[in-house]
């Protein structure tokens, strides 16, 4: 190369890598960002307790059910996503969508299917064998998010993830985009637990990797309010073979707990802490309580109170229950038993607290349906004071 | 709707690189615009043809939507050389490519899917270490006059462009199918070079 233009290439370089290190000081997607804590409602009117249970889903029939999540929508009316067909990781899975009037009486909607693989193979314009693990959210403005999961070639470990959005409570939605968070082929990305707001207008969205390793990550979702663009980045909270599926509870602008679902020989549920806002994460600890390689949910209530739903058994999904800690999770109260049958699997808990105080909890219901529980403070108080039965 | 159209590029390439190697088992002379230009044409019609109602290139794609620049950079420079016999990298450079692919890879992938709890691909998402990396070792290839600078430059210029699915420089710079091409691309040359010793000094022992 001739001397001259070695020092154009020279300078070429250097304005090069000038533009990303000025787009990166000026528009940092993480390091601006703190956990905003769960929306815990100033003033509650003491309420008496309250526990209400009704299914979301019809009865699938043959087919499953799985992997459900809810958010608050506008006006406290309420949305709720999972995935049905006929097995898990079917091709005719697909993701569903069901919203509910404001108000405990009100019915939910009749499911609407808002993903499968050929709406999905049609927006992202690849092949798509299979959806699944839908995670649904509602971000600033009125925006309704769902983040979901699409298979080109294996089983779940070849999942990738992708974003879609809605902009009228989910009657319509917009064009998924198919997010690259993986070197090796962009697969063994998934997600299954509830997203955390974050002050610079992000998300916080556990998620996991399965592939030769198993474990738990974070995706830095950045959104714009009108801006369809989406900016996103992921962060690794451990590394290892035992742990994925974190649900985290934020405690304040920098602290967080995690909680793992555990693939680990203990048998136990996983347990991490974070003091600078997701960065980084202590070295995983395990818990009392059992976790049988099965999803969990944890949820911040007032007074620092964590409540936990989780499958009380080192072995199956048999057996659902809740729990509470007032230490950050040092130590634990069995508070309830949702669900208990020989035989049938009650599963993958996500929790989420509304305006109005109340509970939703929302659970596979022995991959037949989708079952929501609505609950307030006062039946948690009442079952630990054991009032209630 | 420039990332979608950079998505054809890679698949356009290996169709008309394929149609080359085709070409040239039957022995036909493939230099010159004429040639290219058919196998070019023949090229696009393959990676647009709809199957299943997706263009064939959207199908390689499915299965990895991230070809690194130095390998669709390999890929057009080797359909260059077959069409017009023009070197636009040479053994040096090359040399370069495939020791940093391999050298990346090794480093990326294995703590990438899980190895250690570090994961560098997390370098990749805005200006770090990984930024101020890739500009020295640039600078220093432009410094000795290493062609393979360029296509490094050509990686950083389609990242800060978005030319591919990904917003993450490692993305740009390897992928596992060019650590794959590296490897048989250095055992090759190793291969070679190991022949011409021996043949070297056994002609050293005949004289």
């Amino acid at each position: 190369m001739h001397r001259r233009l070695v020092i154009i290439l020279l300078l070429a370089t250097i304005g090069l890598y000038a533009w990303p290190a000025y787009q990166w000081v000026s528009t940092d997607i993480r390091d601006s960002g703190r956990f905003v804590a769960d929306p815990v409602p100033a003033s509650i009117t003491p309420d008496a307790p309250l526990i209400h249970k009704e299914f979301i889903s019809p009865d699938s029939g043959e087919g499953i059910v799985h992997v459900a999540s809810i958010c608050e929508l506008s006006q406290g009316r309420l949305a709720a996503a999972w995935y049905g067909g006929t097995r898990e990781g079917a091709r005719d899975v697909s993701i569903f969508f069901s919203a509910k009037g404001p108000g405990d009486a009100a019915s939910w909607s009749r499911p609407k299917k808002v993903v499968d693989r050929m709406s999905a193979s049609k927006d992202l314009c690849r092949y798509i064998k299979k959806v699944g693990n839908p995670v649904l959210f509602s971000g600033p403005g009125e925006r309704l998010w769902l983040v979901y999961v699409t298979i080109a070639v294996g089983g779940w470990s070849g999942s990738s993830l992708n974003v879609t959005w809605s902009d009228d409570s989910g009657t319509t939605w917009g064009k998924s985009r198919r997010l690259t968070l993986s070197p090796f082929f962009n697969v063994s990305e998934l997600a299954r637990n509830r997203p955390l707001p974050m002050s610079d207008s992000g998300f916080a969205v556990p998620i996991y990797h399965e592939c030769l390793g198993y474990f738990p990550e974070i995706l830095w979702l950045q959104t714009g309010l009108t801006d369809p663009d989406i900016r996103f980045k992921k962060s690794r909270m451990t590394g290892g073979q035992s742990f994925m599926q974190p649900s985290v509870v934020p405690f304040g602008p920098s602290e967080a707990i995690a909680f793992y679902r555990s693939l680990s020989n203990e048998k136990t549920i996983g347990m991490a802490v974070t003091t600078d806002a997701g960065s980084t994460w202590s070295e995983p600890e395990t818990l009392s309580l059992p976790n049988p390689d099965a999803g969990l949910d944890a949820l911040l209530l007032s007074d620092q109170l964590i409540l936990l739903a989780f499958n009380d058994s080192p072995v199956n999904r048999e057996t659902l229950s809740l729990a509470v800690s007032h230490d950050r999770g040092v130590h634990w109260t069995r508070i309830a038993i949702l669900e208990s049958a020989t035989g049938r699997e009650f599963s993958y808990p996500y929790m989420i607290r509304t305006q109005d105080g109340h509970i939703h909890l929302v659970y596979t219901w022995d991959r037949k349906r989708i079952k929501h529980v609505i609950f307030n403070e006062a039946w948690i108080e009442a079952q630990i004071k054991g009032t209630m039965p | 709707m420039t990332t979608y159209v950079f998505s054809f590029v890679f698949p356009f390439l290996l169709a008309t690189a394929l149609l080359q190697s085709l070409a040239a088992l039957s022995g036909r002379n493939l230099r010159g615009w004429g040639p290219t230009l058919v196998f070019g044409l023949i090229g696009a019609g393959v990676v647009l043809f709809p199957v299943d109602g997706l263009p064939l290139a959207r199908w390689l794609i499915s299965f990895n939507a991230n070809f690194s620049i130095p390998l669709t950079a390999i890929l057009f420079f080797r359909v260059v050389r077959v069409s017009f016999g023009i070197r636009l990298l040479d053994e040096k450079a090359l040399l370069i490519c495939w020791i940093f692919a391999i050298t990346a890879g090794a480093a990326l992938y294995p703590m990438a899917l899980g190895l250690t709890r570090l994961d560098p691909y997390a370098a990749g998402w805005g200006f770090s270490w990984l930024f101020v990396l890739m500009f020295s070792f640039t600078m220093v290839l432009l410094a000795i006059k290493n062609r393979f600078a360029v296509i490094l430059m050509a990686a950083i210029l389609a990242f800060n462009l978005r030319l591919l699915e990904s917003t993450n420089l490692w993305d740009y710079l390897v992928d596992p199918l060019l650590v794959v091409v590296s490897c048989i691309g250095l055992g090759c040359r190793v291969r070679r070079r190991a022949q011409g010793a021996r043949h070297g000094g056994g002609a050293r022992r005949e004289a």
